[in-house]
Protein backbone atom coordinates (compact mmCIF):
# COMPACT_ATOMS: atom_id res chain seq x y z
CA UNK A 1 0.00 0.00 0.00
CA UNK A 2 3.01 2.03 0.88
CA UNK A 3 4.22 1.62 -2.60
CA UNK A 4 0.92 2.12 -4.16
CA UNK A 5 1.26 5.92 -2.66
CA UNK A 6 4.38 6.80 -4.06
CA UNK A 7 3.52 5.11 -8.17
CA UNK A 8 0.32 6.29 -8.05
CA UNK A 9 0.83 9.78 -9.35
CA UNK A 10 3.06 8.07 -11.71
CA UNK A 11 0.65 6.31 -13.70
CA UNK A 12 -0.37 8.76 -16.03
CA UNK A 13 2.76 10.01 -16.66
CA UNK A 14 3.42 11.07 -20.95
CA UNK A 15 6.63 9.11 -22.49
CA UNK A 16 9.60 11.08 -21.03
CA UNK A 17 8.34 12.27 -18.05
CA UNK A 18 9.79 9.50 -16.35
CA UNK A 19 13.05 8.72 -15.39
CA UNK A 20 14.77 5.16 -17.00
CA UNK A 21 15.45 4.47 -13.20
CA UNK A 22 11.48 5.23 -12.26
CA UNK A 23 10.19 4.00 -15.25
CA UNK A 24 11.83 0.42 -14.22
CA UNK A 25 10.51 1.07 -10.32
CA UNK A 26 7.09 1.73 -12.17
CA UNK A 27 7.46 -1.64 -14.24
CA UNK A 28 8.26 -3.98 -11.23
CA UNK A 29 5.49 -2.36 -9.13
CA UNK A 30 2.87 -3.03 -11.65
CA UNK A 31 4.16 -6.37 -11.95
CA UNK A 32 3.04 -7.09 -8.74
CA UNK A 33 -0.03 -4.81 -8.04
CA UNK A 34 -3.16 -5.78 -9.66
CA UNK A 35 -4.64 -2.57 -7.96
CA UNK A 36 -2.17 -0.24 -9.78
CA UNK A 37 -2.09 -2.37 -13.06
CA UNK A 38 -6.31 -2.21 -13.24
CA UNK A 39 -5.84 1.76 -12.47
CA UNK A 40 -2.98 2.49 -15.26
CA UNK A 41 -5.11 0.06 -17.38
CA UNK A 42 -8.57 2.75 -17.21
CA UNK A 43 -5.95 5.61 -17.75
CA UNK A 44 -4.46 4.53 -20.55
CA UNK A 45 -8.24 3.59 -22.36
CA UNK A 46 -9.31 6.66 -20.77
CA UNK A 47 -6.70 8.72 -22.77
CA UNK A 48 -6.73 7.14 -25.53
CA UNK A 49 -10.61 7.39 -25.83
CA UNK A 50 -10.14 11.43 -25.36
CA UNK A 51 -7.65 11.71 -28.18
CA UNK A 52 -9.83 9.78 -30.91
CA UNK A 53 -12.61 12.16 -29.71
CA UNK A 54 -11.36 15.06 -30.21
CA UNK A 55 -10.13 13.75 -33.31
CA UNK A 56 -13.15 12.92 -34.41
CA UNK A 57 -14.90 15.85 -33.75
CA UNK A 58 -12.04 18.12 -35.40
CA UNK A 59 -12.43 15.58 -38.32
CA UNK A 60 -16.28 16.70 -38.54
CA UNK A 61 -15.80 20.38 -38.62
CA UNK A 62 -15.85 22.04 -42.18
CA UNK A 63 -12.60 24.34 -41.71
CA UNK A 64 -13.17 25.48 -45.59
CA UNK A 65 -14.86 29.22 -44.72
CA UNK A 66 -12.46 28.92 -41.34
CA UNK A 67 -10.62 32.42 -42.78
CA UNK A 68 -13.56 33.85 -43.98
CA UNK A 69 -15.34 33.89 -40.85
CA UNK A 70 -12.39 34.89 -39.08
CA UNK A 71 -12.06 38.73 -41.53
CA UNK A 72 -15.81 39.25 -41.31
CA UNK A 73 -15.10 38.82 -37.43
CA UNK A 74 -11.94 40.74 -37.60
CA UNK A 75 -13.56 43.90 -39.94
CA UNK A 76 -16.91 43.98 -37.56
CA UNK A 77 -14.92 44.45 -34.41
CA UNK A 78 -14.69 48.32 -33.11
CA UNK A 79 -11.32 49.59 -33.79
CA UNK A 80 -10.26 47.00 -36.27
CA UNK A 81 -9.32 46.80 -39.40
CA UNK A 82 -11.91 48.93 -40.72
CA UNK A 83 -14.79 47.20 -43.26
CA UNK A 84 -14.90 48.02 -47.03
CA UNK A 85 -17.67 50.99 -46.33
CA UNK A 86 -15.00 52.61 -44.21
CA UNK A 87 -12.10 53.19 -46.62
CA UNK A 88 -10.52 55.64 -48.08
CA UNK A 89 -8.75 59.16 -46.72
CA UNK A 90 -11.49 59.70 -43.70
CA UNK A 91 -11.69 56.11 -42.85
CA UNK A 92 -8.48 55.56 -42.55
CA UNK A 93 -7.88 58.53 -39.75
CA UNK A 94 -10.86 56.64 -38.19
CA UNK A 95 -9.23 53.19 -38.17
CA UNK A 96 -5.98 54.72 -36.97
CA UNK A 97 -6.73 57.37 -34.41
CA UNK A 98 -3.07 57.19 -33.00
CA UNK A 99 -1.65 57.28 -36.07
CA UNK A 100 -3.71 60.04 -37.17
CA UNK A 101 -2.57 62.43 -33.61
CA UNK A 102 0.92 61.17 -34.06
CA UNK A 103 0.94 62.48 -37.71
CA UNK A 104 -0.73 66.39 -36.55
CA UNK A 105 2.13 66.65 -34.36
CA UNK A 106 5.18 67.74 -37.15
CA UNK A 107 2.37 69.73 -38.94
CA UNK A 108 1.18 71.54 -36.07
CA UNK A 109 4.80 72.40 -35.36
CA UNK A 110 5.09 73.70 -38.75
CA UNK A 111 1.85 75.34 -38.57
CA UNK A 112 3.53 76.80 -35.10
CA UNK A 113 6.39 78.17 -36.48
CA UNK A 114 4.89 80.26 -39.26
CA UNK A 115 2.68 81.95 -37.25
CA UNK A 116 5.49 82.77 -34.88
CA UNK A 117 7.49 83.72 -37.61
CA UNK A 118 4.61 86.02 -38.63
CA UNK A 119 3.53 87.25 -35.43
CA UNK A 120 7.17 87.89 -34.44
CA UNK A 121 7.38 90.39 -37.30
CA UNK A 122 4.28 91.88 -36.93
CA UNK A 123 5.33 92.78 -33.18
CA UNK A 124 8.71 93.97 -33.89
CA UNK A 125 6.87 96.38 -35.88
CA UNK A 126 4.86 98.02 -33.60
CA UNK A 127 7.21 97.97 -30.23
CA UNK A 128 9.86 99.52 -32.81
CA UNK A 129 7.70 101.35 -35.37
CA UNK A 130 9.88 104.58 -35.73
CA UNK A 131 14.10 103.31 -34.46
CA UNK A 132 16.31 105.83 -35.64
CA UNK A 133 19.97 105.68 -35.68
CA UNK A 134 22.48 108.48 -37.26
CA UNK A 135 26.06 109.49 -37.83
CA UNK A 136 26.78 112.89 -39.00
CA UNK A 137 25.34 115.87 -39.72
CA UNK A 138 22.05 115.00 -38.53
CA UNK A 139 20.68 117.22 -36.16
CA UNK A 140 17.07 116.40 -35.67
CA UNK A 141 14.59 114.06 -36.34
CA UNK A 142 10.71 114.46 -35.97
CA UNK A 143 8.74 111.80 -35.26
CA UNK A 144 5.16 111.04 -37.09
CA UNK A 145 2.70 109.12 -37.40
CA UNK A 146 2.97 109.03 -41.02
CA UNK A 147 7.03 108.41 -40.40
CA UNK A 148 10.26 109.99 -39.44
CA UNK A 149 11.44 113.81 -40.66
CA UNK A 150 15.19 113.77 -40.28
CA UNK A 151 16.87 117.15 -40.93
CA UNK A 152 20.53 118.37 -41.60
CA UNK A 153 22.75 120.57 -39.24
CA UNK A 154 22.27 123.76 -40.98
CA UNK A 155 21.47 126.43 -38.30
CA UNK A 156 19.20 128.20 -40.39
CA UNK A 157 15.64 125.94 -40.41
CA UNK A 158 12.73 124.47 -38.52
CA UNK B 1 2.93 52.98 -40.73
CA UNK B 2 3.64 54.04 -44.40
CA UNK B 3 0.74 56.34 -44.34
CA UNK B 4 1.36 58.00 -41.13
CA UNK B 5 4.80 59.21 -42.61
CA UNK B 6 3.21 59.85 -45.72
CA UNK B 7 0.47 62.17 -44.04
CA UNK B 8 2.97 63.81 -42.14
CA UNK B 9 5.17 64.64 -44.90
CA UNK B 10 2.41 66.40 -46.92
CA UNK B 11 1.12 68.16 -44.14
CA UNK B 12 4.74 69.35 -43.18
CA UNK B 13 5.57 70.36 -47.00
CA UNK B 14 2.08 72.06 -46.76
CA UNK B 15 2.81 74.16 -44.02
CA UNK B 16 6.31 75.14 -45.60
CA UNK B 17 4.98 75.94 -48.73
CA UNK B 18 2.40 78.38 -46.77
CA UNK B 19 5.72 80.03 -45.04
CA UNK B 20 7.90 80.20 -48.16
CA UNK B 21 6.17 82.95 -49.98
CA UNK B 22 6.85 85.19 -46.69
CA UNK B 23 11.14 84.10 -46.83
CA UNK B 24 10.88 84.13 -51.09
CA UNK B 25 9.24 87.93 -51.15
CA UNK B 26 13.29 89.34 -49.79
CA UNK B 27 12.41 92.12 -52.10
CA UNK B 28 10.32 95.18 -51.27
CA UNK B 29 9.28 97.50 -53.65
CA UNK B 30 10.38 101.55 -52.86
CA UNK B 31 8.78 104.61 -53.98
CA UNK B 32 11.05 107.52 -53.89
CA UNK B 33 10.93 110.99 -54.17
CA UNK B 34 13.05 114.18 -54.26
CA UNK B 35 11.69 116.96 -53.18
CA UNK B 36 12.24 120.51 -53.03
CA UNK B 37 11.41 122.87 -49.84
CA UNK B 38 11.52 126.49 -50.12
CA UNK B 39 10.99 129.12 -47.65
CA UNK B 40 10.03 131.79 -49.97
CA UNK B 41 7.20 131.97 -52.29
CA UNK B 42 3.53 131.47 -51.53
CA UNK B 43 2.77 128.62 -49.41
CA UNK B 44 2.01 125.37 -51.64
CA UNK B 45 2.11 122.04 -51.67
CA UNK B 46 2.55 120.00 -55.13
CA UNK B 47 -0.42 117.68 -55.55
CA UNK B 48 2.01 114.62 -55.80
CA UNK B 49 2.95 115.11 -52.56
CA UNK B 50 -0.34 115.07 -50.39
CA UNK B 51 0.50 111.97 -48.83
CA UNK B 52 3.33 113.58 -47.28
CA UNK B 53 1.59 117.12 -45.67
CA UNK B 54 1.37 115.84 -42.32
CA UNK B 55 5.23 115.18 -42.50
CA UNK B 56 6.03 118.36 -43.98
CA UNK B 57 3.61 120.85 -42.51
CA UNK B 58 5.72 121.15 -39.28
CA UNK B 59 8.65 122.47 -40.92
CA UNK B 60 9.75 125.78 -41.99
CA UNK B 61 9.38 125.37 -45.79
CA UNK B 62 6.43 126.76 -47.30
CA UNK B 63 6.70 125.38 -51.28
CA UNK B 64 7.06 122.26 -51.89
CA UNK B 65 7.68 120.59 -55.13
CA UNK B 66 8.82 116.98 -56.60
CA UNK B 67 12.20 117.35 -58.45
CA UNK B 68 11.75 113.37 -59.50
CA UNK B 69 10.02 110.12 -58.63
CA UNK B 70 11.92 106.19 -58.77
CA UNK B 71 10.58 102.84 -58.15
CA UNK B 72 12.93 100.48 -57.26
CA UNK B 73 13.17 96.74 -55.63
CA UNK B 74 15.41 96.74 -52.93
CA UNK B 75 17.20 93.73 -51.64
CA UNK B 76 18.20 93.06 -48.31
CA UNK B 77 21.92 94.66 -48.07
CA UNK B 78 22.15 95.92 -51.98
CA UNK B 79 22.35 99.54 -52.14
CA UNK B 80 20.89 101.70 -54.68
CA UNK B 81 21.32 105.35 -55.34
CA UNK B 82 19.62 108.00 -55.90
CA UNK B 83 21.11 110.65 -58.36
CA UNK B 84 20.38 114.57 -57.14
CA UNK B 85 20.28 117.65 -58.37
CA UNK B 86 23.64 119.42 -58.36
CA UNK B 87 25.11 116.34 -59.15
CA UNK B 88 25.44 114.48 -55.17
CA UNK B 89 24.21 111.17 -54.54
CA UNK B 90 22.05 109.22 -52.03
CA UNK B 91 22.27 105.78 -51.25
CA UNK B 92 19.77 104.22 -49.83
CA UNK B 93 20.15 100.28 -48.41
CA UNK B 94 17.41 98.05 -47.13
CA UNK B 95 18.70 96.83 -43.66
CA UNK B 96 16.49 94.42 -42.33
CA UNK B 97 12.72 93.36 -42.84
CA UNK B 98 10.36 92.00 -40.66
CA UNK B 99 6.91 91.11 -41.89
CA UNK B 100 5.48 94.35 -42.88
CA UNK B 101 8.52 96.66 -40.60
CA UNK B 102 11.43 97.41 -42.56
CA UNK B 103 14.68 99.57 -41.73
CA UNK B 104 16.16 101.57 -44.35
CA UNK B 105 19.93 103.16 -44.06
CA UNK B 106 19.87 106.13 -45.57
CA UNK B 107 23.78 107.36 -46.38
CA UNK B 108 24.88 110.92 -47.50
CA UNK B 109 28.39 110.36 -49.18
CA UNK B 110 28.91 114.46 -49.00
CA UNK B 111 27.69 115.20 -45.76
CA UNK B 112 29.11 111.88 -43.99
CA UNK B 113 25.58 110.92 -43.05
CA UNK B 114 24.42 107.76 -42.03
CA UNK B 115 20.88 107.10 -40.80
CA UNK B 116 18.83 103.59 -39.97
CA UNK B 117 15.00 104.60 -40.18
CA UNK B 118 12.81 101.44 -38.85
CA UNK B 119 9.38 102.47 -40.65
CA UNK B 120 5.90 100.18 -41.11
CA UNK B 121 4.09 99.70 -43.97
CA UNK B 122 2.27 102.86 -45.05
CA UNK B 123 4.66 105.04 -43.16
CA UNK B 124 7.20 107.59 -44.93
CA UNK B 125 10.61 108.71 -44.58
CA UNK B 126 11.49 112.31 -45.08
CA UNK B 127 15.31 112.99 -45.21
CA UNK B 128 16.83 116.21 -45.82
CA UNK B 129 19.89 115.34 -47.82
CA UNK B 130 21.29 119.10 -49.11
CA UNK B 131 21.90 121.76 -46.69
CA UNK B 132 19.85 124.70 -47.27
CA UNK B 133 21.17 127.43 -50.01
CA UNK B 134 19.44 130.20 -50.90
CA UNK B 135 16.14 129.43 -48.37
CA UNK B 136 15.95 125.93 -50.44
CA UNK B 137 16.43 122.21 -49.51
CA UNK B 138 16.25 119.04 -51.12
CA UNK B 139 14.64 116.23 -49.16
CA UNK B 140 14.38 112.53 -49.77
CA UNK B 141 11.20 110.65 -49.22
CA UNK B 142 11.04 107.20 -49.46
CA UNK B 143 8.07 104.98 -48.39
CA UNK B 144 7.99 100.62 -48.99
CA UNK B 145 5.25 98.83 -50.87
CA UNK B 146 3.66 102.33 -52.31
Amino acid sequence: MKDCVRYAPMLGARPGELTDEERRALDLHLQGCAGCSATAAELAALDGLVGESLLARANARDFAPFVDQVMARVGAAPGLAPARGRRGFLGWFRAHPRAALASLVPVLAAVALVVYVRLEGGQLGQVASLELSTEGEVTMVLQTSDGPVVLLDDGEHS
Amino acid sequence: MTRTLFAATLGALLAIGAALPTAAHAEVPVRVRVIKGSRQGPAKVDPRLEDLRRQLSPLAYVRWDQVSEHRMELDRGRTQFVELPGGETAALTLQERHGDTVTFEVALTSRNTQSRLTVQKGQRIVHQVTGEKKGEALFLTVNAWP
